[in-house]
């Protein structure tokens, strides 16, 4: 090949999940299922950094702070104080949102549910999470993450972004810029935020926890929606069917071959072969999102939910689906943890919404030999008070935001299964054992995938980016599969 | 013009061309016969790979020296060893380093991640050999005016621009391209000077006027037009972080839309850029600054804010200050001050002290770090259009003569005033009557505003409310400001009382009524938007109407208790003028002493003011005649009607400081809670001085920045610009002018262009026309293999400039060709049509932009899209999908990426798809009688040139073809044609639009129309 050409064609790899040597207006439906073991396109030379674990990566983000002494960090002494005050040798005068800073008393409220051990640990669990206590030997759970933030927005932001004001890239982002995508239908990166039973006044979302920041944009999360087209104008106009849409794309083939040939510019040819896979992805998404061929056997798994478009368990298996197609990385949102007040109305919802989709997610990857090369992580941006936030009766009670703990567990690829991993004090208020920071977390799921968090970086406003920030964080040792 | 044949290439170049095959051509440029630069060459190697522990930071500096300052670098490192040998690479402590074969000893360590390639050793060791020429960071020394290069080719430069770009060409042995054909110039420079494409007429004039003066004509033009001040303004705003929303947590609707409508005015009226800096950073400081000065002042509110729940306002009020003061950095200097947050800067000098130095000048705005979910947080100004301005004046004639009225003569109620006193001085001193159970009434009391969004105002409890009333307890507001009850003696019954403070606010009114007996007591009400009343504690009236306060909107039975009764009014305002009325309708209020002796008092003795004080009580307590409470009514109408105007003026965010500045500390860590020593307003010491005579304000410091020495401003401001036209800055990092960023491909040109910027006087238009007149710019795009090989970024500019267009022309292109453009300028944004969902997805349940809400009308959807609403939390995909920022932080560049998802918006959305059909039926109307000249007409109006013949039967072929497709589908074609809001064609025009719309759609998505060529 000719110099020149081989540059061509390097530059026309320089895009979203590009491919490249299509022949025109060949793009016949694209095979339904891609090898698995697809080279990547795009990413950067020289990643992964060593061997992956995981060549992919589901993340179910609980969106607003699920509280831990309530699902999995069981804290039995807090019977007995209950209504007493939180002491000060607990508190150690640590900063308070101003919703409740203003209290005059932090009273302890005990957690109203019932908790039973699991597994070959004997680890506890709530009764709210049935479907998670059955597969706790397949989990790493972390009972010992914290944070800085103690607000929604800057403390989402903090865990998706790595900073807590808006502008840095995403997690997802970060994996499609340095891994590339090992699906050329579909893209690297794909958010779902689905609906919720709990608390009806959720937090809210930002399009920038699943942004690009500073990378380049192709990086950004693509949201598939449950409403309308599930991906963002997929859909031909009415009145256009797909072979009226094939005739316009290789008569705009046509025109733009004459413009490079004019130009010779290889954004031509890039923005052709855009063309072509945009017509592919008219094939490849309505195909993923029709779930009609799947048995009953594995909807059932999910429950009932599943075939409720936009449910938290419908998600869970089109994240399935798509780990089967290679996408690099899957994130959910689940939103209404946030109980400032009636855990015991909306705790349970929220629990049920997502306890046996995540099971079943599990199972579905284990069963299909996805699980040992799927990383699953499952958690929020920062943990809740021991202490009630309102009106405090056996029954019910409410709880403030808590960045000094929270629990997450992670599973599949790379990650050492049936283990806890940290330890709180009594009052599930201060890290006695093992502390992760959300940096350390991050760097362990980049760890994973193969890559070396402190060696993936990129150059903006002078700095050398990172996910991790400037401090010194580790991927968490204990946590990884020898 | 020609275009120069490539000299021969030189054996002893082909060991350079692998190097110069790498995108990063900048470096590339360091030939084998060039000297090494150390700028260029060096100074980015050393700031990369060793600044970080042996740079400007004091806290972590390693081995005793640092490579950013020459003396150490040249000194002694506490090895003893020297750093750096002029001359003698070999003497040369670095080279021992960088070179050792020890794990242990060489240079980078292997734990920074940083490798030196065998080529960057070389060049140091090259440099070191040449003498080790050093140089100050060259963005940090002030330009001085460089001499012209002398060219060989001295026909093709216009100006001298071309002098600087074709002397670098010539040294590498590289060609320039053409000119560029008419055509396609006419498209490229209408495109970069309106963000829109030339008309059909335009290209016409354009292509036919051959005489020498033509593009300099169409240049002028363009520069005159509003287009361009609409165009030039969206950069702008991208850097200015300009939205519609707060940014953060709920993410409510936030007015700011006349800074966004200053800004295009700015470029239109082209405002010299050092008064466009100024008026921005600090048109509140400016003498009687003027209502458009203090509107600019929104560059400093624009960035996010926040108001979530449990926030902690010292923590915010960091956040917005830091934000003011990178954003400062990056948009006026190109400078990374985040860096200098949290430690002193790695790379530049620049220290924390720098930081929080300017910080200070940013720290004192008279306003509250929370923006209470308010679309207008304070300080805010109303901008009330001239309109607007004119019915408010109307207003307040009309109610000033009605209040004359009202107080004035008024021969038949005086008479009844008279016999009205008349028995009261008769009666002689009132006796107390228990039976009827006589009235006291205290003053009132008010405590407020209680700021909140409307939606809570009324189903929240604020401030008093719910609790025993105490007048000696002070309330904490959510911006953590105190407010306590104020006595109002003043505050008469029986009239309208307005100013109430806060717009979206609730305010607590409270008195007690003293009776000596239970009983039964009428009172009548006034107030605006809403209203609770509460009666010992209970509430007793709840009333949530959107009106002005006027007399008599509720009347009330009180049902007193003997003794004292407390009575809490909480009026709640919406937006604009705030009041409220009270009167006692029934039972007996005592009258007041100081009445009783008026009334008494012969009228010839008393002084006017006693005269009217009685008038007034008489006519607004005592008299109930038929003709007062007439002219009451319509008081109060022309008070709801001017209420109702007050509250459509639009407010926009703006600048103000408090009356003694806040004390500003270095903060430790970057950490709101961890101040450190306190820092007074300085400038960073790197850069010239803060001269004596300016203020230690932000009048001082804008003016400071377009000093004629500040090294940064000028270059800064016309490496935009360029970015703008040419795809890429001289300093390619647009946002960085430190030693992280790129040097500028053209130092002496940047230089040159920044030293003519100011010498005009600032002058944006005369350096836009001066960039576009040049040869340079006027060049072909066409690549050429062998000079795309050794210009692949094209930073040499061996050709003209092509890339795809921004979202923003995108879509104003297409509804442009479409002829569905609305050209009305200004005012509130739009919300033309997205997918359903996209807010709801994301978006705070409480939030007032949860539910996206299309607008409907030509003005609202087919408006430019600098006129789109931006909610920053979830941006409209029609731009964000197209590399527009989210517009939460400063973006001074944007990406330019090429993906399927931009292919589908194209093609799929209906907006582009209306624009298809707009353009189908534009060529029905206009575009000739037969399929080859509509085709060729179409084609005209996106691409601007004609067709090729070969062009034109694809084209007529294509339209033959979906005809033929639509005949057979008619049912498909109505499908088609009724996409967007723009009129459906006739029933038998449906087939045709339908084929040629298909056709369309088609055009819109041609590579050649989406790219500036």
């Amino acid at each position: 090949m000719q110099p020149f050409e081989q540059y061509l064609r390097l530059m026309t790899r320089r895009h979203f999940f590009g491919r490249a040597g299509l022949g025109l207006g060949t793009a016949a439906l694209a095979s339904l299922l891609p090898e698995r073991q697809a080279a990547a396109t795009g990413g950067l030379p020289g990643l992964p950094h060593f061997e992956p674990r995981a060549k992919r990566a589901i993340y179910l983000f609980m969106a607003g702070a699920p509280s831990q002494m309530d699902l999995l960090d069981y804290k039995p002494r807090m019977d007995e104080l209950f209504d007493q005050d939180l002491p000060d040798s607990i508190r150690q005068g640590q900063r308070l949102t101003t919703m409740t800073s203003g209290q005059s008393r932090f009273p302890v409220a005990p957690s109203k549910f019932k908790f039973t051990q699991h597994g070959q640990q004997g680890t506890w669990v709530s009764e709210l999470l049935p479907h998670t206590a059955k597969m706790v030997d397949d989990l790493a759970i972390v009972r010992s993450v914290y944070t800085e933030a103690i607000n929604h927005d800057p403390a989402i932001t903090y865990i998706c972004t790595g900073h807590q004001l808006p502008g840095r890239a995403s997690l997802g982002a970060w994996l499609s810029y340095g891994l590339g995508s090992l699906n050329d239908d579909l893209p690297a990166f794909v958010v779902m935020t689905p609906s919720w039973t709990g608390r009806k006044e959720a937090q809210a979302l930002y399009n920038r926890l699943w942004g690009a920041g500073f990378l380049p944009s192709r990086h950004q999360g693509v949201a598939l929606r449950s409403q309308g087209d599930p991906v963002l104008f997929l859909s031909n106009p009415p009145g256009v069917d797909q072979e009226g849409r094939r005739r316009a794309l290789d008569r705009l083939a046509r025109f733009n071959q004459r413009t490079y040939e004019r130009f010779a510019d290889p954004e031509t040819q890039t923005r052709i072969e855009q063309h072509e896979m945009a017509f592919r992805m008219q094939s490849s998404v309505p195909e993923l999102t029709d779930i009609s061929g799947e048995p009953q056997h594995v909807l059932d798994m999910y429950g009932p939910d599943v075939q409720k478009p936009g449910t938290f368990a419908a998600s869970c298996l089109l994240a399935r689906r798509m780990a089967e197609r290679n996408v690099r990385f899957v994130q959910i949102f689940h939103r209404g943890w946030d109980q400032h007040a009636n855990i015991a109305g909306d705790l349970p919802n929220q629990a049920r919404d997502v306890d046996q989709p995540a099971w079943a997610l599990i199972q579905d990857l284990k069963q299909r030999g996805l699980l040992d090369e799927t990383l699953v992580v499952w958690g929020g941006e920062f943990g809740r008070t021991i202490y009630c936030q309102g009106k405090l009766t056996r029954e019910n009670y409410g709880r403030d935001h808590h960045p000094r703990c929270f629990t997450i567990w992670l599973a599949g690829g790379g990650i050492k299964p049936g283990i806890v991993h940290g330890e709180t004090d009594d009052f599930s208020y201060n890290i006695v054992r093992d502390p992760v920071h959300i940096h350390d977390l991050n760097a362990t799921i980049l760890h994973c995938l193969g890559i070396n968090h402190r060696r993936l970086s990129f150059k903006f406003q002078g700095l050398d980016m990172r996910l991790t920030g400037v401090e010194d964080h580790q991927p968490v040792r204990a946590l990884l599969d020898a | 013009m020609l275009c120069q044949t490539p000299r021969p290439w030189f054996p002893r170049l082909a060991a350079v061309m692998l190097t110069v095959c790498l995108p990063f051509v900048v470096r590339s440029s360091a030939v084998a016969d060039e000297e090494i630069d150390f700028n260029r060459d060096i100074r980015p190697l050393f700031s990369d790979k060793c600044f970080a522990c042996h740079g400007p930071d004091d806290a972590h500096r390693e081995g005793g020296f640092r490579l950013d300052q020459k003396a150490s670098a040249l000194g002694q490192a506490d090895s003893g060893a020297t750093v750096i040998v002029p001359g003698q690479p070999d003497g040369s402590e670095l080279i021992a380093r960088i070179t050792s074969d020890d794990d242990s000893l060489r240079m980078p360590p292997a734990e920074s991640d940083k490798t030196l390639t065998a080529d960057e050793i070389a060049r140091i060791r090259q440099w070191i050999g040449q003498g080790a020429q050093w140089q100050e960071h060259w963005s940090l020394v002030a330009p001085r005016r460089p001499e012209l290069p002398v060219v060989q080719d001295a026909a093709w430069p216009r100006n001298p621009i071309d002098r600087f770009v074709r002397a670098r060409q010539e040294a590498l042995g590289l060609p320039h391209a053409p000119q560029a054909d008419p055509y396609t110039l006419v498209r490229r420079v209408t495109l970069d000077l309106t963000g829109l494409p030339p008309t059909i007429a335009e290209v016409e004039a354009f292509v036919n006027d051959k005489s020498p003066e033509a593009y300099e004509r169409l240049v002028d033009r363009l520069l005159r037009s509003q287009a361009c001040g609409q165009h030039m303004a969206r950069f702008w705003l991208d850097a200015a972080r300009y939205g519609d929303t707060h940014g953060l947590h709920l993410d409510n609707y936030r007015e700011m839309w006349p800074y966004r409508d200053w800004v295009v005015q700015a470029f239109n009226d082209n405002l010299p850029y050092d008064q466009f800096v100024i008026q921005q950073l600090a048109g509140d400081l400016l003498p009687n600054p003027t209502l458009d000065q203090l509107v600019a002042t929104g560059f400093n509110r624009a960035h996010v804010t926040t108001n979530e729940g449990g926030s902690i306002a010292e923590e915010v009020y960091v956040r917005n200050v830091v934000d003011c003061t990178v954003t400062f950095g990056t948009v006026f200097m190109g400078l990374t001050l985040d860096c200098t947050r949290c430690h002193d800067h790695k790379f530049d000098p620049l220290t924390m002290q720098d930081f929080y130095s300017l910080f200070a000048f940013f720290n004192s705005m008279d306003g509250s770090p929370l923006d209470g979910n308010r679309k207008d947080p304070a300080p805010v100004i109303k901008v009330p259009t001239d309109q607007q301005q004119q019915q408010l004046a109307d207003y307040d004639r009309q109610l000033a003569a009605a209040e004359q009225r009202l107080a004035g003569p008024w021969p038949e109620v005086d008479q009844q005033q008279a016999e009205w006193e008349r028995q009261l001085a008769a009666a002689g001193e009132p006796a107390a009557d228990p039976a009827a159970g006589a009235l006291t009434l205290s003053d009132w009391h008010s405590v407020g505003p209680f700021n909140d969004t409307q939606r809570y105002l009324f189903a929240r409890k604020h401030g008093p409310e719910d609790k025993p009333i105490k007048l000696d307890q002070s309330f904490e507001l959510a911006d953590g400001a105190k407010v306590a009850w104020v006595r109002h003696p003043e505050w008469k019954d029986g009239v309208v009382h307005q100013g109430l403070p806060g717009d979206e606010a609730a305010n607590f009114l409270y008195r007690t009524l003293t009776v000596a007996e239970p009983r039964k007591v009428a009172i009548s009400l006034g107030s605006d938007d809403a209203l609770k009343v509460y009666l010992n504690g209970k509430q007793v009236l709840a009333k949530d109407i959107a009106r002005a306060a006027a007399a008599d909107q509720e009347t009330l039975e009180l049902e007193l208790k003997a003794g004292e009764n407390q009575l809490l009014l909480k009026v709640m305002n919406y937006g604009g003028a705030s009041g409220f009325y009270f009167a006692v309708k029934s039972g007996g209020t005592v009258i007041p002493a100081e009445i009783l002796t008026l009334a008494r008092k012969p009228a010839e003795e008393r002084s006017a003011a006693e005269q009217q004080s009685l008038r007034d009580y008489y006519r607004n307590k005592v008299s109930s005649a038929a003709e007062l409470e007439a002219a009451r009514s319509e008081l109060a109408k022309l008070r709801e009607a001017r209420a109702a105007v007050d509250r459509e003026i639009p407010t926009t965010l703006i600048f103000r400081d408090t009356k003694d500045p806040k004390p500003a500390h270095c903060l430790k860590r970057g950490e709101y809670d961890q101040p450190g020593d306190q820092v007074e307003r300085r400038t960073p010491l790197a850069l010239p001085p803060l001269a004596d005579d300016l203020p230690r304000n932000r009048l001082g410091l804008a003016q400071w920045l377009v000093s004629p020495q500040h090294p940064l401003t000028a270059r800064v401001a016309v490496n935009r610009f360029w970015l703008q036209l040419f795809g890429t800055g001289l300093v390619k990092t647009a946002e960085d002018f430190g030693s992280q960023g790129e040097p500028p491909s053209h130092p002496l040109l940047l230089d040159w262009l920044a030293l003519q910027f100011v010498e005009d006087g600032w002058d944006i238009k005369a350096t836009m026309k001066r960039m576009v007149m040049s040869a340079t710019y006027r060049q072909s795009s066409r690549v050429v293999p062998d000079v795309h090989r050794r210009d692949p970024a094209n930073r040499l500019l061996t050709r003209g400039p092509r890339f795809r267009l921004d979202a923003e022309m995108l879509r104003d292109q297409a509804l442009h060709v479409s002829g569905l453009l609305s050209e009305q300028m200004g005012g509130p944004s739009v919300k033309p049509p997205q997918p359903d969902g996209l807010w709801f997805a994301v978006g705070y349940s409480g939030s007032n932009t949860v539910r996206f809400k299309a607008d409907a009308g030509h003005d609202k959807v087919h408006r430019r899209t600098l006129y789109t609403f931006i909610k920053r939390t979830a941006p409209p995909p029609q731009m964000s999908i197209v590399d527009a920022p989210s517009r939460e932080a400063c973006v001074v560049r944007r990406e330019r990426t090429n993906t399927p998802l931009q292919a589908l918006l194209l093609l799929n959305d209906p907006q582009y798809v209306e624009a298809a059909r707009g353009l189908a039926q534009r060529a029905l109307r206009e575009g000739g009688a037969d399929a080859a000249s509509r085709a060729a007409y179409m084609f005209r109006l996106c691409t601007a040139r004609p067709p090729a013949d070969e062009e034109l039967q694809d084209l007529v072929a294509g339209f033959q073809e979906e005809l033929a497709h639509y005949q057979q589908h008619p049912a498909e074609a109505a499908r088609l044609v009724q996409v967007g809001e723009a009129p459906a064609p006739s029933p038998d025009e449906v087939i045709e639009v339908a084929a040629w719309t298909a056709l369309a759609n088609m055009l819109l998505n041609l590579d050649e129309v989406v790219t500036k060529n």
